[in-house]
């Protein structure tokens, strides 16, 4: 589960995103998609903990573990910089991941580079669909070719207008879900994003599956820093809180508790 | 090197070796039973236990310093029973033969005598209670017993009166004088004495200007925190005859060499376990070899040796 993995490649897709793959043989053959590696990132001397990313892909014939990455802190920072050849602890599968709908059409839908983690899905899914994006700038929808060449239909909004529609992405749900016979949709983003999501979708019986954490800590189960509300009617509150690195981060959408 | 000593006896505690793991940092031991068989270590020390469930503080919940982190979780848990009952709890952990010590906290002495009395009825695999007087991150109970001689007392005499078990009483780092705490444990029938908590804390996002937590501060641990940790070691250690275990941003063998040397007779090892599953074993193989290394044949041999 803990696996010394060497880094094979660590190259720029576009200014501020990074793809990384790592030789990771162990992790490569049993991943999932929704599920992620936990990383001790190299050269980050400092700060001790590790770095928690969606695996995007995964080749168990190749034993390579792909992540995608936008650079936004320390952590990234010094990711960036690591150069093939180096060796890092990787952490993983760790969590749970979306559980695919039998009979249905993947609707995806990807805040930022929430991207990154329904692409896993997008790959291993046994028919084409669609994929919802929605970010800042045209420059931030990425993965946008990956998608169309495993033949999902993209629909996409930027809050700036620069590509598809002004707006956000929930603005395209309706189109969407109208467009499919029979839609299950697969969700992974900023926590605003999905807990709209998660809102429009209530009491409609459309399988809806959200991908969503907190800070990390430990990333097995044991700290108790990353978690989510969920659902609890036998909690005075109506809610409980969900170690998403455990029990999460997928979860359905119906038991997420879509309030901060 | 199979002939090294690395028991050690906590009075009337006994452990195979002195590495034990820190309340909070280790869930209840299921999660890294899968790397490793939690039974190698000298104790598993759970996350802290109430009367009843408790959902912790809001999030985020914990945020990364230099050296080492800042955590305000609350004490989540599952309560008394769930614990006793729960498949993921006790009995979870007494399939797996390791030596468990539960950690303990309420709002009001009562509160901590009963949870006591539960363990004691069913103590079947339970090896000791350690009295949390020194949370930070709960606005009852935790730290506004650790912080008072007298109120500490009573906590500890209300658990003392419910149990036989070994009574391990964590202490606060938040304090003028540890001495007087220290002491003040032994006084009201702790068996030993276990220190540092974490240190109160806050960060800042100067971005936003909001605290990095949404309980605002926290407790500081990590490898930031060691040399405080050393030092408080050191002063309760001389202020007691009862057992010291330290803890306070252990990252290796060296690290827990140190506290042996200020005179605890046993370690937990915390945060080094977000980071690396296996920080507790590496911890034990690590003092292992510096006592290989140095012609140290038993643990014992370092306990309290500082040479001043």
């Amino acid at each position: 589960m803990d696996q010394i993995s060497r880094i094979l490649r660590n190259d720029e897709m576009t200014a501020g995103y990074r793809r990384l793959v790592f030789l990771a043989p162990d992790i490569a053959k049993s991943a999932l998609p929704g599920q992620f590696v936990h990383v001790q990132i190299p050269g980050l001397r400092d700060r001790i903990l590790r770095r928690p990313f969606s695996i995007s892909s995964a080749d168990p014939a190749a034993g390579t573990v792909t992540v995608i990455f936008k650079v936004v802190g320390l952590g990234t920072t010094e990711l960036a910089k690591a150069e093939p050849g180096v060796e890092c602890a990787v952490l993983g599968p760790l969590g749970n991941g979306y559980k695919p709908v039998p009979g249905t059409v993947p609707v995806l839908i990807a805040g930022g580079y929430g991207s990154a983690s329904t692409l896993f899905l997008a790959e291993r899914s046994k028919t084409p669909g669609l994929i919802l994006m929605g970010a800042r700038t045209e420059h931030d929808l990425i993965l946008r070719d990956e998608y169309q060449a495993l033949g999902f239909r993209l629909l996409a909004a930027t809050n700036d207008g620069s590509f598809g529609r002004k707006g956000f992405v929930t603005d395209l749900l309706e189109e969407a879900l109208g467009s499919v016979p029979a839609p299950a949709v697969y969700a992974c983003g900023p926590r605003p994003m999905l807990f709209a999501l998660g809102r429009l979708l209530e009491g409609r019986g459309i399988p809806a599956q959200l991908s969503l954490d907190q800070h990390m800590c430990c990333g097995v189960g044991a700290c108790f820093a990353c978690v989510v509300k969920l659902k609890d009617a036998d909690s005075p509150d109506g809610f409980r809180y969900s170690r998403s690195c455990k029990e999460g981060p997928v979860y359905p959408a119906e038991e997420v508790y879509c309030r901060e | 090197m199979n002939d090294l000593d690395l028991q050690v006896k906590l009075g009337p505690l006994t452990l195979k070796n002195p590495v034990m793991t820190a309340s909070g940092t280790f869930g209840y031991g299921e999660e890294y039973n899968k790397f490793y068989p939690i039974s190698e270590l000298g104790a598993v020390v759970v996350k802290g236990i109430a009367p009843w469930p408790s959902h912790g503080n809001p999030t985020p919940r914990t945020a990364e310093v230099v050296s080492g982190m800042i955590n305000a979780i609350g004490l989540q848990g599952p309560g008394i029973e769930k614990f006793l009952h729960g498949e993921h709890y006790m009995p979870f952990l007494r399939k797996t033969g390791a030596t468990v010590v539960v950690n303990i906290w309420g709002r009001t002495p009562d509160d901590y005598a009963l949870v006591a009395e539960r363990l004691e009825a069913e103590k079947d695999g339970v090896a000791a209670l350690e009295i949390n007087v020194s949370c930070p991150n709960v606005k009852e109970g935790g730290l506004s017993f650790g912080t008072n001689v007298e109120s500490m007392q009573r906590v500890i005499r209300a658990v003392r009166a419910k149990t036989s078990l070994p009574l391990i009483t964590k202490l606060s780092p938040n304090v003028s004088r540890i001495a007087d705490f220290a002491r003040g444990a032994q006084d009201a029938g702790s068996d030993m004495i276990s220190l540092i908590n974490t240190i109160p804390a806050m960060a800042i996002d100067i971005y936003t200007r909001r605290p990095k937590l949404a309980n605002v501060t926290g407790g500081l641990s990590g490898p930031a925190v060691k040399p405080v940790a050393v030092k408080l070691v050191y002063e309760a250690a001389r202020a007691v005859s009862i057992p010291v275990i330290g803890m306070g941003g252990i990252m290796s063998g060296e690290d827990a060499v140190e506290f042996l040397l200020a005179g605890a007779s046993a370690v937990a090892v915390g945060t080094a376990t977000f980071a690396d599953p296996a920080a507790p074993l590496r911890v034990l193989n690590g003092i292992r070899a510096f006592m290989e290394r140095t012609g140290v044949r038993s643990v014992k041999e370092l306990i309290g040796q500082i040479q001043i």
